[in-house]
């Protein structure tokens, strides 16, 4: 409601008393404002009352739009196959089993798969926080020669799609050593994901160097002043003066590292033939399971069926990292807005 | 006041010891700078500058993997002439790739923002339809992602169907009905009805995209919407005189942002097909799709920065 409105009710209240309902002060109210106001006040009236069932609608169409995957996974995850051919059968599953559930954990050798990725998953992530953030605190805060064209490199590194390097990363790998001298075969070894993510050049290292600039670009000069005064070095003023207030912002990309190497099937695979992450072992499942559950020739399984498992084995994999969203939900979505990717 | 006296007198203490050294503060700030980013430097070079130098090169040549080693046999152009002329899927793939690029980005940007709008106001329930608009950031780069696409188009569950075979109806016939669109132009109801038929993919791949218009929205001094009030501006002018104006800055980064995702997105069927590439051991061809398909992408995005740019308002502190 605008302000020129308000000032006629407070005075024609005065006038008349108190002894008057809100219809008759409105009536008043009314007659003192010209036509364009009227029809304003009107029309912003109606659309606030209809805007919120509008929005409802939308947001719940969308919502559902997203929500659908999941809570058909679910149902997927716990009927038996017989159903998939069930026309009746949509949403609730008309026999309940959870034998599918476990044949899906025994072709994807769960608990070992489950075992690797978080070593490599959590280690990975981890490191290359660290690795990124100081990296982003040498853009950030110091002045050298050459600075402009080594940032490039880092938009370079965000803009360049892994499958581009991917090839002559493997022939690295394969012969990594000093050519002529020795020459050591890291495939396989979970060096080739450590290496990279150690010094800031793993998943979508640029993307996190880039983070961190900005945020400690955002700090205050005064805070590197204050602990140069007091007798700190640059490293030491990055580990006891920024590092704590940058806190939030370093559980944020912590965060994102981890969803982006759990959910990354393509270095592993490129790296990887026979150590196996969740996600290899996802993208990988019509072999798993031909090979592990319907190794009998004469067992034919229908297309439609075999969603079954594939349901199965995605809900298993998403479950992890669905719990993490759910529990620290407020650091995957308010991060970003403190961590000055803004402005 | 003591305290002042003692901060004081190692400062001095400090100034002394700061003349015994010859290196100016600056230089040795900038050797402290080089000694902060020199990890990330190795690495780069090590695992960024060489193999991208080394796949340029590849694609320039044959290449043959041998034991002990990579073998090249220089060939100039002649695998990306290879990969334009004779490999018939990766032409058109990578034509089918763009064109579907084009129209969905912008779809994505203007969905995202549209949604970002809407999450922003103050309602009932906001904080979980946020969790939920923000939930297939996580799923949607693996290969979670691939299978329910799959699944859902294998079972005539993607876009509106999903809607229309549930309540057995043609709904976004009806809807358009409804509102009395269906019919005014042939055009416009295949373009209504494509874009219904998509918002499963578009939906799902713009998580990132309403996180980042929804802080830039968040920036919106609170001043500036009184005053809009003040002077009556309707929703719709507020959203194009004041909300526009300051999300404009990050529709350029959501831009990239979004292209750039589409490189990687398991989806992806020019990337399927260099990778097909690569496994037949035809290394140099690889590669050389490779780099066309980068640098096409690459211009694109530099055009349209360069156009948007100019588009763009930044406040000026």
């Amino acid at each position: 409601m605008s302000d020129n409105t308000a000032a006629p009710v407070v005075k024609s209240e005065h006038e008349i008393g108190s002894g008057m309902s809100k219809k008759q002060a409105k009536k008043i109210r009314m007659q003192s404002m010209s036509k364009e106001e009227i029809s304003y006040v009107r029309r912003k009236a109606a659309l606030e009352k209809i805007w919120p069932f509008f929005r409802f609608v939308i947001l719940f169409g969308l919502g559902f739009v997203i929500l659908y995957p999941l809570i058909y996974m679910v149902s997927c995850a716990f009927r038996d196959r017989a159903d998939m051919n069930d026309p009746t059968v949509m949403w609730i599953p008309r026999h309940y089993t959870i034998e599918i559930m476990k044949e899906t954990i025994k072709a994807m050798d769960f608990g070992k798969t489950l075992k690797t990725t978080l070593l490599l998953n959590i280690g990975c992530s981890f490191v290359q926080v660290i690795s990124c953030a100081i990296t982003g605190y040498g853009f950030a805060r110091f002045n050298f020669k050459g600075k402009k064209f080594l940032f490039l490199i880092v938009i370079m590194m965000i803009l360049v799609p892994p499958q581009v390097i991917s090839l002559p990363l493997f022939a690295q790998f394969r012969f990594f050593g000093i050519k002529g001298l020795f020459s050591i075969n890291l495939i396989d070894s979970m060096l080739t994901m450590y290496l990279p993510a150690i010094t800031a050049n793993g998943i979508r290292s640029g993307l996190m160097i880039l983070i961190f600039r900005q945020f400690f670009k955002g700090l205050p000069k005064e805070l590197e002043d204050a602990a140069y005064i007091d007798g700190c070095g640059p490293f030491m003023t990055f580990i006891r003066v920024m590092i704590p207030n940058a806190a939030s912002s370093f559980l944020t990309v912590f965060l994102f590292s981890v969803v982006w190497y759990w959910n990354d099937y393509y270095v592993s695979t490129t790296f990887f033939t026979n150590t196996n992450t969740v996600a290899t072992m996802l993208y990988n499942i019509d072999t798993r399971l031909s090979e592990h559950l319907f190794s009998d020739a004469t067992v034919k399984i229908d297309p439609r069926e075999l969603i079954v498992w594939k349901e199965a084995g995605c809900l298993l994999s998403i479950t992890p990292i669905l719990v993490l969203y759910v529990l620290l939900q407020k650091h995957f979505t308010e991060g970003i807005e403190r961590s000055g990717l803004v402005g | 006041m003591n305290e002042q006296n003692a901060v004081s007198a190692k400062t001095e203490v400090k100034d002394k010891k700061k003349k015994v050294r010859r290196m100016p503060y600056e230089r040795r700030k900038a050797l402290y700078g080089y000694g902060f980013i020199s990890l990330w430097l190795v690495g780069t070079l090590m695992f960024f500058l060489i193999p991208l130098g080394k796949s340029l090169w590849y694609s320039f040549n044959k290449v043959t993997i041998e034991t002990g080693g990579i073998v090249t046999e220089w060939k100039g152009l002649g695998m990306y002439s290879y990969a334009l002329n004779e490999d018939r899927d990766f032409t058109d793939n990578l034509s089918s790739m763009l064109i579907e690029t084009l129209w969905k980005t912008p779809l994505i940007l203007i969905f995202s923002l549209f949604i970002a709008v809407i999450l922003n106001q103050k309602f009932k329930g906001r904080t979980l339809s946020r969790a939920i608009f923000f939930l297939p950031v996580i799923i949607v780069t693996g290969p979670v992602f691939k299978i329910i696409n799959g699944d859902m188009e294998s079972t005539g569950n993607t876009g509106a169907e999903q809607f229309s075979t549930m309540f057995s109806t043609d709904l976004v016939g009806e809807l358009m009905q409804f509102l009395g669109i269906y019919g005014l132009s042939d055009k416009m109801n295949t373009i209504i009805s494509a874009v219904a038929d998509n918002i499963f993919g578009i939906v799902w791949s713009s998580g990132i995209q309403i996180l980042l218009f929804l802080a830039a929205l968040q920036n919106i001094p609170p001043s500036a919407k009184e005053a809009a009030q003040m002077e009556g501006a309707t929703a719709w002018e507020y959203f194009w005189k004041i909300t526009f104006p300051y999300v404009s800055p990050f529709i350029l980064a959501n831009l990239i942002f979004t292209v750039i995702d589409s490189f990687t997105s398991p989806m992806n069927t020019v990337m399927k097909r260099i990778l097909e590439t690569k496994s037949e051991w035809k290394y140099g061809e690889a590669s050389a799709m490779a780099w066309i398909y980068f640098l096409i992408v690459l211009a694109a995005i530099g055009i349209i920065s360069a156009i948007v740019n100019k588009f763009i308002y930044y406040e000026v502190d």
